[in-house]
């Protein structure tokens, strides 16, 4: 399964680079444009469970990279094959300045509050989502928090520390 | 009973009672209110000291705040501590109320409570042990006895600040005051 899945998608799909992290783990780095064929390649192969999709800031490469964790539960299953659960984790980067991607809500749908998730913590726009508003956070932030330029302790020090303390009575 | 306190109990029952039955709304916040469960349960037994819980906060005096504070989870804080009767105690525990504990830089953590809500007490630690929570009790029993415990009268007469702050750190605020923060005597009020 290991082996013929690496050949299939080699073959497959050109400008991808499949590695074999250790027993079980598949990391495919690919381009940003075919992300969406590989996802639906995938979960016709039988990765139906969308585990994980999260985002990393490289500030030095001047990238982000979406990330996406697919799995399975019954092909995989250990009790049923007697092998362990088969996990692929699919890369991809896009620039920073034009932090934009596709929504696979049609391909995934539980990945609608993920992407909600990184809209709001990175600022990555994902074009086609139906409601990219507000999940978790209270406040207007300039530069979205999750961003490696992001200064959390210059802006405690502006925010929280700025608000005095309560003393004495009020006039 | 102690017998020597007898006399208490004559001079002001009602003080008395309302220290023996403190029943307590949790504000199930972050990592702390793992150590509730044990507290309120057969191992720790919190009913040895007249501690209960108890479902909303309009039934509780003692509100028990366990774990950091984000900015999201300040306005429910605010709007519970509101809703209670006074008189109505506030207890910290644990490190993050105190001054955001290992979340003192973070963008989202409030970091001193006791800006926005008076707090009459401090657990201090990371965790604290269930025990911690019967020390405060006993702690707080003795402020009650010497009037101390006077929170809920600060939040009263310094309600400006506090209001003030609380519009700081949440913006406007959707819920109308508790009390009068106008410089206009009542009357005079629309």
């Amino acid at each position: 399964m290991n082996k013929s899945l690496r050949e299939k998608l080699e073959s497959t799909f050109k400008d991808i680079q499949v590695a074999v992290l250790e027993e079980n783990r598949i990391a495919v780095t690919a381009e940003n444009h075919g992300v969406l064929a590989i996802l639906r390649f995938l979960k016709d192969a039988g990765f139906d469970h969308l585990a994980l999709l999260s985002a990393v800031d490289w500030i030095e490469d001047n990238c982000f990279e979406v990330c996406f964790i697919l799995t399975c539960y019954m092909q995989n299953d250990d009790e049923v094959t007697g092998r362990q659960r088969l996990h692929i984790i699919l890369k991809t980067k896009i620039p920073r300045e034009k932090p934009q991607f596709k929504t696979v809500i049609g391909i995934f749908p539980n990945a609608e509050p993920y992407e909600r998730e990184i809209y709001e913590l990175f600022g990555i726009h994902f074009e086609g989502h139906p409601r990219l508003t507000p999940l978790l956070l209270e406040r207007n932030y300039e530069i979205p928090p999750f961003r490696k330029d992001f200064d959390t302790r210059k802006y405690v020090e502006d925010v929280f520390d700025k608000i005095p303390f309560v003393e004495g009575k009020d006039k | 009973m102690d017998r020597n306190q007898i006399t208490k109990w004559f001079k002001a029952p009602a003080k008395m009672a309302n220290k023996y039955s403190l029943h307590v709304i949790y504000f199930c916040t972050g990592c702390g209110i793992i150590e509730v469960p044990p507290v309120i349960t057969a191992r720790w037994d919190a009913e040895r000291f007249g501690i209960i819980p108890v479902a909303t906060p309009r039934q509780a005096n003692l509100f028990l705040i366990t774990g950091y504070v984000s900015v999201k989870t300040l306005r429910p804080i605010i709007r519970t501590y509101e809703q209670m009767y006074e008189p109505k105690y506030t207890i910290g525990f644990g490190s993050c109320p105190v001054n955001g504990g290992m979340y003192w830089d973070s963008y989202n953590t409030i970091k001193h409570l006791d800006k926005y809500i008076p707090i009459d007490g401090w657990i201090a630690g990371c965790m604290p042990r269930p025990e911690a929570i019967f020390i405060a009790v006993t702690h707080l029993w003795t402020l009650i006895d010497k009037e101390m415990a006077n929170g809920y009268i600060k939040y009263r007469e310094n309600y400006k600040s506090y209001r003030r702050n609380q519009e700081m750190a949440l913006g406007e605020l959707e819920w109308p005051p508790l009390f009068p923060v106008s410089d206009e005597p009542r009357g005079n009020e629309q």
